[in-house]
């Protein structure tokens, strides 16, 4: 599915990541966790597009191409979602329209018909079902006064319309309480399929309880420092990040 | 003509003549050069054109439910018109044959009122037709009366007097359109006076032709519990400039200004707006924006001023301005005058281009970029549009503004 290759980058001059290698098989689950200022959003923001990094080096291939030559829409076009560590307010921009461009954007560039009103609507009905959202959210503007919790549940509904292949995380769990936590944790798991590859980049384990991961990464210094199975991320949780950063340097 | 109309056309003539059209270096002009219109149109600008003939409903608005009555370059046409019974609608062509003192009413001249011009002065001198409403007390207008103002180049001057007796209420719908390729000047002066209780919604929609000058003036004079709501949409025209002077005078009166430009290539609109405090407990809201493309130019001049007595003032205004283009302009001031302290006056301006967190979030989403950036305008200028309570009004402004910018597609979508 993804497939990351020495990638450094930098923001403005200062080199943030500085050689990741990292390989996201098709239908799996991966939790990139590490400390503060480590690399972690940056490396999302590049998967999806975002101006202001530069790439100095390295490759990022997506389902065999070239993710980097792509803009953000066309990125989006071939099944690439983040989900905002931050989500933007964007008063007068219909949530259900901005999806229904957006679904049929995708599907036109896939040559499949645009779906019409009635067949989207019953789509974006059933799906706000599943991440607990009130009804009226969907006639609102894009998270315009939607609560911390209302911005990512509408994160993960967005993500359940669009139906990604690569799903990315940005720190979905940040600001959470455990009810918003769980409603969240079950909109993912619920996405999870054979065919779906997701990466949650998080500070704490804790989201890891609601989401088992296949795979957990360390990110620390621009760097993947260690990979191992979920009971990484328990010891991780348990003895902080210096122990793998020791190691990586011994 | 009665000795006493031709004395208000006299004086007003020998003020034109003085004052001539405003320089730049008035500071109420300062960013609006109407010496040009002498340029566009020659010395003889002021000179009125004959009536002609005109396909009217080529311009009219679509699925609008409301009483007409037109104006074919500056003149009154029956033919067209369809004017409501039971109350007064008559144009002031005929009312100056018919009542010429009652007409002197409509077309009395303050020279030194604020704002005013030379312009002003030659409407007040030469407008030969124009519209003049009076409802009287307790009885509201069952559709809203719908003013066509089409013009095919040339000069004209209107004047159009709305009188609402006490708890009337009215919607007035002014629509300046033009199709043509000459240039031209509207010249056109509203002055609304309403009663204890009265209510007036006021649309002033300046769609002309791309090279027509339009110069406008609307002064209200409110009395208690009186209230008027204003939508005032630039989108036409080459040079336009409207002064929008707003009495509250009585105690709880109230007033919303709402303002929406859309320009293009080298379009030129500036609104002057003066709301006056004049007694206690008056609210005024002032909402304007501006969506600037290409070289054009946009002026906001908005002051507020709160008289001594005028105590519990709840005053708010705000002007946000979108530039989509680096040769746009927008030169916008906030004026507060106050004299009292007992009163609440907020306001707020914002210049900015549209927003890259939103940009980049929407494509994230599979919106191309051209297509985002078409729906973060549309939202934008729609918060003013939103206010419009026609719908059929709000549609047709929602449609012509958006076709004057580029590729936007799929604007049906966003209506929704």
């Amino acid at each position: 599915m993804l497939k990351i290759e020495n990638l450094h980058a930098s923001v403005g001059g200062k080199a943030i990541l500085k050689g990741i290698n990292l390989e996201i098989g098709t239908g799996e689950v991966h939790a990139i966790m590490g400390p503060n200022g480590s690399g972690k959003s940056t490396l999302s923001n590049i998967i999806a597009g975002r101006d202001g990094y530069e790439v100095t080096q390295g490759s990022i291939t997506y389902k065999g191409k070239d993710l980097l030559a792509m803009n953000p829409e066309e990125r989006a076009w071939e099944g690439v979602f983040l989900a905002f560590q931050y989500p933007v307010e964007i008063p007068g921009v219909n949530n259900t329209y901005l999806l229904k461009a957006g679904v049929n954007a995708k599907r036109t560039h896939q040559e499949l018909e645009e779906l019409d009103a009635m067949d989207f609507l019953k789509i974006v009905k059933e799906k706000a079902k599943l991440v607990e959202l009130d009804q009226s959210f969907l006639s609102r503007g894009v998270n315009e006064g939607f609560s911390g919790g209302e911005k990512k549940r509408n994160e993960i509904f967005q993500m359940a319309v669009l139906e990604p292949s690569l799903a990315l995380l940005d720190e979905t769990d940040s600001g959470l309480d455990i009810d918003a936590l769980r409603i969240v944790a079950n909109g993912v798991n619920h996405l999870r399929s054979e065919e779906r590859s997701v990466v949650m980049v998080t500070h704490y384990q804790r989201l890891l309880d609601y989401i088992q991961p296949d795979v957990v990464h360390v990110l620390a210094d621009g760097k993947i420092l260690k990979t191992g199975d979920k009971s990484l991320a328990l010891e991780l949780e348990e003895r902080g990040y210096d122990w793998v950063r020791e190691e990586a340097a011994a | 003509m009665s000795a006493s109309l031709q004395q208000v056309r006299e004086t007003a003539w020998q003020a034109f003549e003085q004052q001539g059209l405003p320089t730049t270096r008035d500071e109420d002009w300062k960013y609006t050069d109407l010496s040009r219109i002498s340029a566009l149109l020659g010395e003889q600008w002021w000179q009125t054109v004959e009536q002609g003939e005109l396909d009217v409903t080529a311009a009219d608005i679509p699925e609008l439910d409301a009483w007409r009555m037109v104006f074919i370059n500056g003149h009154f046409d029956s033919e067209t018109s369809e004017l409501p019974a039971g109350i007064t609608v008559t144009a002031l062509s005929a009312l100056i044959q018919d009542d010429p003192d009652r007409s002197v009413e409509l077309l009395e001249f303050e020279p030194d009122a604020p704002l005013s011009s030379g312009m002003t002065a030659a409407n007040s001198a030469l407008a030969i037709d124009g519209a003049c409403i009076c409802v009287s007390d307790n009885t509201k207008l069952d559709k809203p009366l719908y003013i066509q103002y089409v013009s095919n180049g040339g000069t004209s001057h209107l004047r159009t007097g709305i009188q609402l007796g006490k708890h009337a209420e009215i919607e007035v719908i002014e629509h300046f359109v033009g199709h043509h390729a000459e240039s031209g000047l509207t010249n056109h002066v509203t002055a609304i006076r309403l009663a204890a209780g009265a209510s007036c919604t006021h649309y002033r929609l300046q769609l002309e032709a791309a090279k027509q000058c339009h110069a406008g003036r609307v002064e209200v004079n409110q009395l208690a519990d009186s209230s008027y709501t204003l939508h005032a949409v630039e989108l036409g025209g080459l040079l336009s400039r409207s002064d929008v002077i707003n009495r509250l005078n009585a105690s709880g009166a109230s007033c919303h200004l709402n303002g929406l430009f859309v320009l293009a290539s080298r379009q030129h609109a500036d609104h002057h707006t003066r709301i006056e405090h004049n007694a206690p407990h008056c609210k005024s809201r002032e909402n304007y924006r501006a969506v600037l493309d290409g070289r054009s130019h946009g002026v906001f001049n908005g002051k507020i001023v709160v008289a001594e007595g005028a105590v519990k003032t709840d005053s708010a205004q705000s002007n946000a301005n979108l530039l989509l283009s680096s040769n746009a302009e927008i030169d916008t001031k906030p004026e507060l005058e106050i004299y009292n302290d007992d009163v609440k006056c907020a306001h707020g301006v914002t210049v900015g281009q549209l927003d890259k967190n939103q940009l980049f979030y929407l494509t994230t989403r599979g919106i191309s970029e051209e297509e985002a950036k078409q729906m973060l305008t549309f939202a934008f200028a729609d918060e003013i549009l939103a206010k419009m309570e026609n719908k059929a009004v709000r549609r047709f402004i929602e449609k012509e503004a958006f076709s004057k910018l580029p590729n936007i597609t799929d604007l049906e979508g966003m209506l929704a």
